[in-house]
């Protein structure tokens, strides 16, 4: 070791130890399970690694956990919170699996790879500076487990439902011989169909208006069979930059709606659409009542290249809707069908996590790998 | 019986006298006497006749020596014009030095701004050009201040959330697909290669 590197890492330690960053007071990591957990942690193996940046301290965690399902029913979906003492209860994350299938007495592994940026001075408690617990684990009969404090259940069970719904569609190509219709709905060998990429930055607290800030409105996006349909809307939108997106939706069910996801579609200035996301309201809605949904933040559009994005145009669909009852709506294969004429745009509402899955084991394994994973998933549920 | 005539004056004293050097006792007294001396009279009319002569003589001889100035106002001028000329030229010559070392210092100066921009559009990201851009459109009022609240933003190693002065990402693949997902949070999702499994993070600002 040079002399400047044993000086740099004697400074190191020093700025570590003065600031209590010591892994003996507490450690880098902790995990947490209740003992009635139906996932327990049986191994982890990983590194953390520890190196200075500037004024702040930066620590690198590389963990996998060797989780058992050690409840009754099989597991097809589960969330873990991530916490870190810094940030919290400003910030958190959370590692989400789905479509696992995981039979009682079975092993899965998560990896938790992060990285948390912390100034040299900041305090550090005793407790790990990095928390992971189980937030929600779901099962194949869709009851859940788990304190759900990041509404986790909801998200699985979108994934699920989503999951499902892929799965039967597939199933019906494969069963039908409509092998081309499969190739192409997998994307298979070309490269060009994989999901679009974007930057996105979502700001929250006070923030001044941008500059040269204009109304755009809103075009919804139609389900046929959606309960509950956007009418109009609008959001002030300064090149890439979005703020205050609202959109005034009508339940036309005789439910009671407890939360709607608002799905966004983005159109940048050569035309592309991409499917940004959407944001769940949790406004109960009432039978045939019309209510606008706003959001408070602000968005920041950008290409994976780093180079803003100019928005030119603003979609809106319903991605889910969740009634007061517990039950869910998501669209089908249909109403995505049936809601756009744009291939590309259709084949960015259909794309789910399990289509993704689905579609690599495919691209590995032909036909024939894909009808054991449809079969081994149906068995397990 | 007349007064006996007191003793001549040197000729030094009486050609002193004849000049009006003497002090003011000396001449009263040699005054006195060359009025009544006939002969010390003479003596001073002598030399007052030659000094006289020596006078004109001496003009004559410095007319000679200077015919060739006709105007000494002329000459003033043409000496003080040189002069100007002089230290005009001095100055120019100054100045073209001058000029000379500025124009190598600037030429210096542009040729280390060219190498530090060349190896800076070479070193540094494009990203980080962007930022810092940005940051200089901030200090002259062309964007927005940065911001202090809760971030949640992704970035090609991962999705993060910044609070506090600290900062969480979580880790992804290139590959990953980035949206957003509410209450104010963004997700990446991606397969992982080893399992062959769906993999979703999410961050979330409150």
């Amino acid at each position: 070791m040079s002399t400047v590197s044993k000086f740099g890492f004697l400074c190191g330690l020093l700025l570590c130890a003065s600031s209590g960053w010591a892994e003996d007071k507490g450690g880098w990591l902790d995990w947490q399970f209740p003992k009635d957990s139906p996932v327990l942690m049986r191994d982890h193996k990983g590194f953390t690694n520890v190196t200075m940046r500037g004024p702040s301290i930066v620590v690198d965690l590389h963990e996998t956990l060797i989780l058992i399902n050690v409840g009754k029913k099989p597991i097809c979906g589960l969330t873990l919170r991530v916490e870190a003492q810094d940030i919290t209860p400003w910030g958190k994350g959370s590692v989400i699996k789905p479509s696992l299938f995981v039979l009682p007495g079975e092993e899965f592994p998560v990896k938790v790879d992060m990285e948390l940026l912390r100034p040299i001075t900041a305090a550090k408690s005793e407790s790990a500076m990095v928390q992971v617990s189980l937030d929600c684990a779901l099962f194949s009969d869709l009851k859940a487990y788990g304190p759900d404090k990041l509404n986790s259940r909801g998200t699985l069970m979108v994934y699920e439902m989503q999951a499902r719904r892929d799965r039967q569609f597939l199933e019906r190509l494969l069963e039908t011989g409509r092998l081309p219709e499969l190739r192409a709905e997998l994307n298979f060998g070309n490269e060009d169909s994989i999901p679009r990429q974007l930057g996105l930055e979502f700001l929250r607290g006070p923030h001044a208006p941008a500059l040269r800030e204009q109304a755009l409105t809103v075009n919804p996006v139609n389900f046929p069979k959606a309960p509950v349909q956007p009418l109009s809307g609008a959001a002030q939108v300064a090149g890439n930059e979005v703020r205050a997106p609202h959109v005034d939706v009508r339940n036309l069910t005789k439910l009671r709606v407890s939360s709607v996801a608002m799905g966004w579609i983005v159109r940048d200035d050569q035309g592309t659409d991409f499917v940004a996301g959407a944001l769940t309201s949790r406004l109960p809605i009432g039978p045939v009542q019309t209510l606008s949904i706003s959001e408070s933040g602000t968005l920041r559009f950008s290409l994976p290249s780093g180079k803003p994005m100019v928005i030119e145009r603003l979609m809106t669909f319903v991605n889910d809707v969740e009634f007061a009852d517990g039950s869910l709506w998501i669209p089908s294969r249909d109403d995505i069908d049936a809601a756009t004429q744009d291939i590309a745009l259709r084949r960015e509402l259909a794309t789910s996590p399990e289509e993704q899955r689905l579609a690599s084991i495919y691209r590995r394994e032909g036909t024939e790998g894909l009808k054991k994973e449809l079969k081994r998933v149906s068995s397990s549920n | 019986m007349n007064a006996p005539v007191p003793e001549h004056p040197a000729i030094e004293i009486l050609s002193l006298y004849s000049a009006g050097d003497l002090p003011f006792l000396l001449r009263q007294r040699t005054k006195r006497h060359v009025g009544k001396c006939a002969a010390c009279e003479q003596q001073v009319l002598s030399l007052q006749s030659a000094k006289a002569e020596l006078r004109r003589e001496a003009h004559g001889e410095v007319l000679t020596g200077f015919e060739a100035i006709a105007d000494w106002q002329s000459l003033e001028s043409d000496m003080v014009g040189n002069i100007r000329v002089g230290v005009a030229a001095s100055r120019c010559i100054e100045n073209v030095g001058r000029r000379r070392r500025i124009g190598s210092r600037l030429a210096w100066a542009a040729g280390m701004v060219a190498l530090f921009a060349a190896g800076w559009m070479s070193r540094i990201p494009p990203e980080d050009n962007a930022r810092i851009l940005m940051a200089l459109r901030r200090a002259v009022g062309l964007e927005q201040p940065v911001f202090n609240g809760t971030v949640v933003r992704s970035t090609p190693e991962g999705i993060t959330v910044r609070a506090q002065g600290s900062t969480l990402t979580l880790l992804h693949p290139q590959s990953a697909v980035v949206s957003m997902s509410s209450p104010a949070s963004v997700t990446a999702r991606y397969i992982d290669d080893d399992s062959g499994q769906v993999t979703i993070t999410n961050v979330y600002g409150q």
